[in-house]
């Protein structure tokens, strides 16, 4: 899987490229500001783009918004944000409403490599991978009277918890130590309750993380 | 100008000195002074020919030379007492139109005449049956004095007895002279008779209300009202003593008597007329004021000029101000509006608006004029010192709130300063400790491997540690998003649904920014813990150099900067950056609170 990397910190920027590298990843490029990425992405699409928020010039928000322009001229390539802090008003704004080939991790989360590997991966079959921070947030933001997430069970928020992190059922079997069916089963009962009508299956798999993050 | 006082003593106030009558004039000092030189020509010259009107009707009517010759001295002082009080109260109502004073004085004067007859051989009756009418006229005089109008029911009673006894005791004298039928006469002499025990009466009510006045009366009222009233009593006195003397002839002490009474009655006009030419003085001083104004080079000696012009060393002057909605000093600080006895409140006011108020003697609301007067000559300079006091006010306030600022960031950059030795700090020292295990582990990679791991947590740890502390330093959104981001950040996470409205504000000076992001901050973080609300919102507009920052709620309302030390702190935050914090929160009806940020 091949992978550009956007950071302007030389330091972060050569050991994620080490890190990915080592993890069996081909790093197409290595830029450190959006312009690049954009031009780079533009005339060699990579599977995923991992870029960082604050890039030059301003060090404000830049690589937001060049992740937000890569997301609509590039549905194709997977876009991961990288961040010293998680924002739910960022997140929502990545998202765009959709949870399709996109990731927003705490660029702690490349301390464990075999998770940030997997989290790459996801991102760039399709896939999300949003910060537990993030899902947290979003999650604790106020909710209407008569909220249908109200009906879930404990169990249920959980997976779907884990579901918005963009984790796979195998992955939440694995995290809550139960049974895949059992997740599947506790997957049936969150559409029914959310009234997702049955279609496919990953379709509603998204509207159900969209409900749940409020996005 | 205009000037309203409030004493609180009850001291007679000159009638009408009507807020309305002044209102929007500044007085010129110059020009008042003109007219009163022109008048005082025409003043003398009424005041001499009613002098010599009633010289001429006396001497045509009574007293040949002879007469007056045969009486020389007590002749002379009852037509100088009669002369006083006429040609004085000429002039006292010509300076003092609305001050009843002066015709009492003129009708005193006119009333003497019967009494200057009496000298006499043959008494005529129309003179014996009108001269006892000044004693009345005298206590009316002297009870009313000095406004010229009766203040209580006890001085209209007694004023009122005064005039009876003195018309009804006259006619009997005058009776007793004609042949009448039995029973008529025996009243006429019954009435005569006892015509000493009625002077003596009243005389003795006269006596007992001036003492009363005397006593009720503040130090520097008493120093304005002594002359005359000295002379009233010594001249109720006499009277007294006279009446009774010539009731029991041949007496010794008839003729002091007579001629003691006569020298009091010619001491009272005089010494009105001495008081009014002290505030003819006064009202000089005014002139001086204007003068001194003009040049005084030090802009904070209003108060002590104000205090000369008025003879009150004690005077406070309060400067308006409409920030803090109450009167303050020239150094910025409240002026006490409820001074206690003796202290009385002059309110100056520039149209409707509030300019001043001076808090002074009592014993100055008896000369309204002149405390009018100063005000609107020195109406400019007061404008100019409210300024300059409301200035203070200003900078008195936001030294304060910048003092609570600068602890409030040392507080914080303490807090900050331990947060860092006690995590980021330790947690980097155990990493350090750690990893030097892992390396002495060396070989034994079984041993390495947990240690590494451990460490690693260590680091992780520490960011997180370090996340938290430069958020503490500064919100991070802010520098990434700017204000309208960071606002949008914190409505999404706010557990109560918030919608914004933000106007696009432009560049904002930073100060600006981070003191509206820690409002909204504070004010949202209130709205979830205080206020059980179901919505708020946020709105940002810029307009006229101004930042507007409002955040309101729809739940319980109540909200009172007075209490809550957070909304305190918000204040102190809008006052460190020259802005103000305003709250409307009426109980049950939700919270509105807005900021205003000067970012010119």
């Amino acid at each position: 899987m091949r992978v550009t990397i956007c950071e302007d910190s030389t330091l972060f920027r050569e050991g994620l490229a080490r890190l990915l590298a080592e993890s069996g990843f081909a790093v197409a490029a290595c830029v450190d500001n959006a312009d690049e990425l954009l031009a780079h992405v533009g005339q060699d699409p990579p599977e995923v783009a991992v870029l960082d928020i604050r890039l030059p010039p301003t060090h404000t928000d830049e690589g937001l918004r060049a992740a937000v322009t890569l997301r609509e001229r590039h549905p194709e390539v997977g876009v991961l944000v990288l961040s010293q802090y998680v924002r739910v008003s960022y997140a929502v704004e990545l998202l765009g409403g959709r949870t399709e080939g996109v990731g927003y991790l705490l660029k702690d989360r490349v301390s464990d490599l075999a998770e940030f590997a997997a989290a790459i991966r996801r991102v760039g079959s399709g896939g999300s991978a949003l910060d537990p921070v993030v899902v947290e947030q979003l999650v604790g933001r106020h909710r209407q009277p008569g909220d249908p997430l109200g009906r879930l069970t404990e169990r249920e928020r959980a997976v779907l918890r884990l579901m918005a992190e963009g984790r796979t059922n195998m992955a939440i079997a694995e995290r809550l130590a139960i049974a895949e069916r059992t997740v599947e089963k506790h997957c049936t009962s969150i559409f029914a309750k959310l009234d997702l009508e049955a279609s496919a299956h990953d379709h509603r798999r998204v509207l159900a993380v969209l409900r749940y993050l409020n996005a | 100008m205009a000037t309203h006082s409030t004493g609180t003593t009850a001291s007679p106030r000159s009638p009408r000195t009507s807020a309305s009558r002044s209102r929007g004039t500044t007085a010129s000092p110059r020009s008042s002074r003109t007219s009163a030189s022109r008048s005082t020509g025409t003043t003398a010259s009424l005041a001499v020919a009613a002098g010599g009107a009633w010289l001429l009707v006396v001497t045509v009517l009574g007293a040949g030379q002879e007469v007056i010759w045969r009486n020389g001295l007590i002749w002379a002082l009852g037509a100088l007492a009669g002369l006083s009080f006429l040609m004085i109260g000429v002039v006292i109502a010509r300076e003092h139109p609305r001050n009843q004073v002066g015709p009492l004085m003129v009708l005193l004067g006119v009333a003497w005449i019967p009494q200057q007859m009496l000298f006499l051989p043959e008494d005529p009756l129309w003179a014996l049956a009108l001269c006892g009418v000044w004693a009345g006229v005298a206590c009316h005089l002297f009870l009313a004095f000095p406004t010229g109008r009766l203040g209580s029911l006890p001085h209209r009673v007694v004023t009122g007895l005064a005039y009876a006894t003195a018309l009804v005791l006259s006619a009997a004298q005058a009776l007793v002279c004609l042949p009448l039928p039995a029973p008529l006469r025996h009243i006429a002499v019954t009435l005569d008779a006892s015509s000493w025990q009625a002077a003596v009466l009243i005389s003795g009510a006269l006596l007992v209300l001036t003492v009363k006045r005397w006593r009720r009366a503040s130090v520097a009222q008493r120093r304005a009202i002594a002359p005359v009233t000295g002379a009233s009593i010594v001249a109720t006195v006499a009277f007294a003593g006279d009446r009774v003397a010539d009731f029991f002839p041949p007496n010794p002490l008839q003729l002091p008597a007579a001629l003691v009474m006569l020298a009091a009655f010619v001491a009272v006009p005089l010494a009105y007329l001495a008081g009014l030419m002290r505030s003819r003085m006064d009202h000089g001083r005014v002139a001086e004021l204007v003068v001194h104004l003009s040049r005084r080079e030090r802009p904070d000696t209003l108060r002590d000029e104000l205090a000369v012009t008025l003879r009150d060393p004690g005077l406070t002057v309060g400067y308006w101000t409409a920030e803090q909605d109450r009167y303050v000093d020239a150094d910025g600080r409240p002026v006490d509006l409820d001074p206690g006895p003796g202290r009385a409140v002059t309110r100056v006011d520039q149209g409707e608006a509030p300019l001043a108020v001076l808090v002074h003697d009592a014993a100055l609301l008896e000369q309204p004029l002149l405390v009018e007067a100063a005000c609107a000559a020195a109406a400019l300079a007061l404008e100019n010192e409210r300024l300059t006091a409301d200035l203070r006010a200003r900078l008195r306030q936001l030294a304060a709130s910048r003092r609570r600022m600068l602890q409030w960031g040392e507080a914080e950059r303490r807090r900050i300063e331990r947060d860092l030795h006690d995590g980021v700090q330790q947690r980097l020292l155990s990493v350090a400790m750690t990893l030097g295990l892992a390396e002495a582990a060396g070989a034994g990679p079984g041993r390495a491997v947990p240690l590494i791991g451990e460490a690693k947590a260590a680091v992780l740890a520490a960011l997180d540690d370090l996340r938290a502390v430069s958020h503490g330093i500064h919100p991070p959104v802010l520098t990434e998003r700017g204000l309208a981001g960071a606002v949008k950040e914190l409505a999404a996470v706010s557990p109560v649904t918030v919608t914004c409205d933000l106007a696009p504000t432009g560049p904002l000076p930073q100060s600006v920014e981070t003191a509206a992001y820690y409002i909204v901050n504070e004010a949202l973080a209130n709205v979830t813990r205080h206020a059980a609300a179901s919505k708020a919102w946020v709105r940002l507009a810029r307009h006229d150099g101004h930042l507007l920052v409002e955040v309101g709620d729809d739940g319980a309302g109540g909200a009172d900067p007075a209490r809550g030390s957070g909304l305190a702190g918000l204040a102190d935050r809008a006052e460190a950056n020259g802005g103000r914090l305003t709250i409307d929160s009426p109980s049950g009806e939700g919270t509105v609170l807005r900021v205003v940020l000067p970012c010119a």
